[in-house]
């Protein structure tokens, strides 16, 4: 520890942000991407880019066609089916079932028919890069969510901690100087974006945290409701709300869905169900249960009502008590599901804000210590200097090569839609493992070389969507296909970002590198 | 009228931190200012702080309290930042 107090939170800030900004801009990269996971659905997705004009997503859907389409593709003695309907985000419906330990991939069907669409072969951004986003895809013991978490407290540290240590925060407050050194411009940026983004950053990592309470702090309900699987069933029931009741085993019918939804409507003050299940399909003690769909409001509600399938009365009713309620708001604020495009793109914007601010604070750390460390001979510079490109660029391009995958891989007719998925996600891993390599064996030039790569991946995927599937960005955007233009528009504007911080560093190295760094988010 | 107002609201919450940042000596006189003296600089931090104000009442009209407040919050981080872009664009002219 150092003699002052702004020195030890010195110490603080440079050694948390050192050991833990790798994960936290994996983290924040994943978190902004999933801002738009369901866009990068369409995009990876293409049999589910349904034209809006063509079904828009307001369209009331029959629940008992639905019951009728999805029956033949339900096993005997399922114990769930369930039907996730079709949202102004995502325009098909998501049907899942499950029955004896079987737990199959979900499959999608277009609203117009009702027909199952092919399998996709791909996880997209809803199933590999949002997950990313709060589990690292590391699922032994939770082991991935803790990581995140314990980067998450270390993020709440940084953010305290750097507010302490920066000495002119409020004659600074907006001081941006990119024509000065490079130590000095990305120090201005790291303070620009970090007092000016603080409230949002502290907000999205404080709620983020508060969503996995039962992880991250199960002391909270264990001391009330006591410890093991019982207990915790039992608080998940009066927090999250839990119907059940046994099957009869004797046949059963489904009365008319269409007339529960009714009741739920009225119940609700008008608002959509935004899914159906049915317990034990065909068993005389079946049960439905509709979720009241929360795209109008910030709080992510748990409403939800059970009904006797047979006859439609309605069994059990659910709403969260008021400190659930509050729980389910701050997680609203942070899962975003509500349908508002101005928030949502403030979000995107605002987390690449938190991208730049941690790039920024490794290239300040490495631009202070460069000549020092070369001239003791020490290796800190050389090894954060991998790491970091690795983490920061490398991360993007093992997103983009992910992206070109998707549109290289052969549709999965003939291979099994799960195996094209992994292949995917080998590409991701395999080209970010290359990304670390790369960046340790050439140093510092690594920082061009991959804003190049950047460049031309991100290039190669609109160019493979156009080639592949005919929705180039004038198209996508004539058919009213906005989430695949705005992808595609992205990127085009990530590969310029590139392309220009590359040139940037190629003409004056010393100064390029912090634009490169602004750039490359 | 929704947009009408989302456009008023980031034009109040830009204006606000525009004069809170021109309230600063070095970025009054960066900027090309006069006297300090002069009774219209003294009024530039509270008129900052009403526009911010306003941009918090007009973002509640138009989302009411939760996504109002919510839109509030980090549309004023992205003023603040558009500011500080501004100043810098004009110091490296």
């Amino acid at each position: 520890m150092e003699d002052t107090f702004r020195k030890s939170m010195a110490w603080l800030h440079t050694w948390a942000g050192v050991v833990l900004g790798s994960v936290l801009f994996a983290v924040f990269w994943m978190g902004t991407l999933s801002v738009f996971d369901r866009e990068i659905d369409r995009w990876m997705m293409p049999a589910t880019r349904i034209s809006p004009a063509i079904a828009p997503a307001t369209a009331p859907i029959s629940l008992d066609k639905v019951a009728r389409a999805v029956q033949p593709a339900v096993p005997a003695g399922a114990s769930q089916w369930r039907v996730d309907l079709p949202t102004e985000r995502t325009p098909v419906l998501r049907f899942t079932y499950k029955a004896d330990g079987m737990d199959p991939a979900p499959r999608q069907m277009e609203p117009q028919q009702l027909a199952f669409l092919p399998p996709q072969g791909t996880l997209g951004g809803s199933g590999f890069i949002f997950p990313f986003h709060y589990g690292l895809h590391l699922e032994w013991k939770e082991t991935g969510k803790w990581i995140v978490g314990v980067a998450a407290m270390a993020m709440l540290l940084l953010l305290v901690s750097g507010v302490i240590i920066h000495r002119k925060i409020l004659v600074q407050f907006f001081t941006f100087r990119p024509r000065k050194s490079l130590q000095r411009s990305s120090l201005d940026l790291h303070n620009l974006v970090g007092v000016l983004g603080l409230p949002f950053h502290f907000i999205i990592t404080l709620s983020g945290m508060v969503i996995f309470m039962m992880i991250y702090f199960p002391q909270a309900y264990s001391g009330a409701y006591g410890e093991g699987k019982k207990a915790r069933a039992e608080f998940f029931a009066d927090a999250y709300g839990k119907y059940s009741r046994p099957r009869a085993n004797a046949p059963g019918t489904l009365g008319s869905l269409d007339a529960m939804a009714d009741v739920a409507r009225r119940e609700w003050g008008g608002t959509e169900p935004y899914f159906v299940r049915v317990w034990h399909p065909g068993d005389a003690n079946s049960y439905v249960e509709l979720r009241r769909s929360y795209a109008r409001e910030v709080t992510m509600n748990v409403d939800q009502i059970f009904f006797d399938a047979a006859s439609g009365k309605v069994l059990h009713r659910f709403q969260a008590a008021p400190v659930m309620s509050a729980q389910r708001f701050i997680s609203g604020v942070h899962f975003i599901q509500f349908e508002h495009w101005t928030l949502r793109w403030l979000y995107f914007a605002a987390g690449l804000a938190g991208c730049v601010l941690i790039a920024t604070g490794f290239l300040f750390w490495l631009e202070a210590r460069r000549a020092r460390h070369a001239a003791r001979g020490l290796a800190g510079v050389r090894v954060v200097e991998g790491l970091a490109v690795g983490s920061v660029t490398g991360i993007v391009i093992a997103t983009l090569a992910f992206l070109a995958a998707n549109r290289l891989l052969p549709p999965a007719h003939g291979m099994g839609g799960e195996e094209r998925a992994a292949l995917e996600v080998w590409t991701f891993y395999l080209a970010w493992i290359a990304t670390f390599a790369h960046a340790w064996w050439r140093g510092r030039a690594a920082w061009r070389g991959q804003a190049w790569t950047i460049c031309l991946l991100a290039m190669a995927c609109v160019l493979l969507n156009a080639v592949t599937t005919g929705d180039h960005p004038l198209r996508a955007l004539a058919n009213g296909n906005l989430a695949v233009a705005g992808v595609d528009l992205l990127l085009l504007a990530l590969a310029a970002l590139a392309a220009w911080s590359a040139r940037r560093l190629a003409a004056t190295p010393l100064q390029g590198s912090a634009r490169q760094a602004g750039a490359r988010a | 009228m929704t947009a009408l107002l989302l456009v008023a609201a980031c034009l109040a919450s830009y204006g606000g931190f525009a004069c809170l940042a021109l309230a600063m000596p070095e970025h009054w006189e960066q900027w090309g200012g006069g006297s300090q003296r002069a009774a219209a600089w003294r009024w530039l931090r509270p008129a900052g702080l009403g526009l911010l104000a306003l941009a918090y009442g007009l973002c509640v009209w138009r989302d009411g309290p939760g996504f109002g407040s919510l839109l509030w919050t980090v549309l004023i981080s992205a003023a603040a930042l558009a500011v500080a872009f501004t100043l810098t664009w004009r110091a490296t002219r």
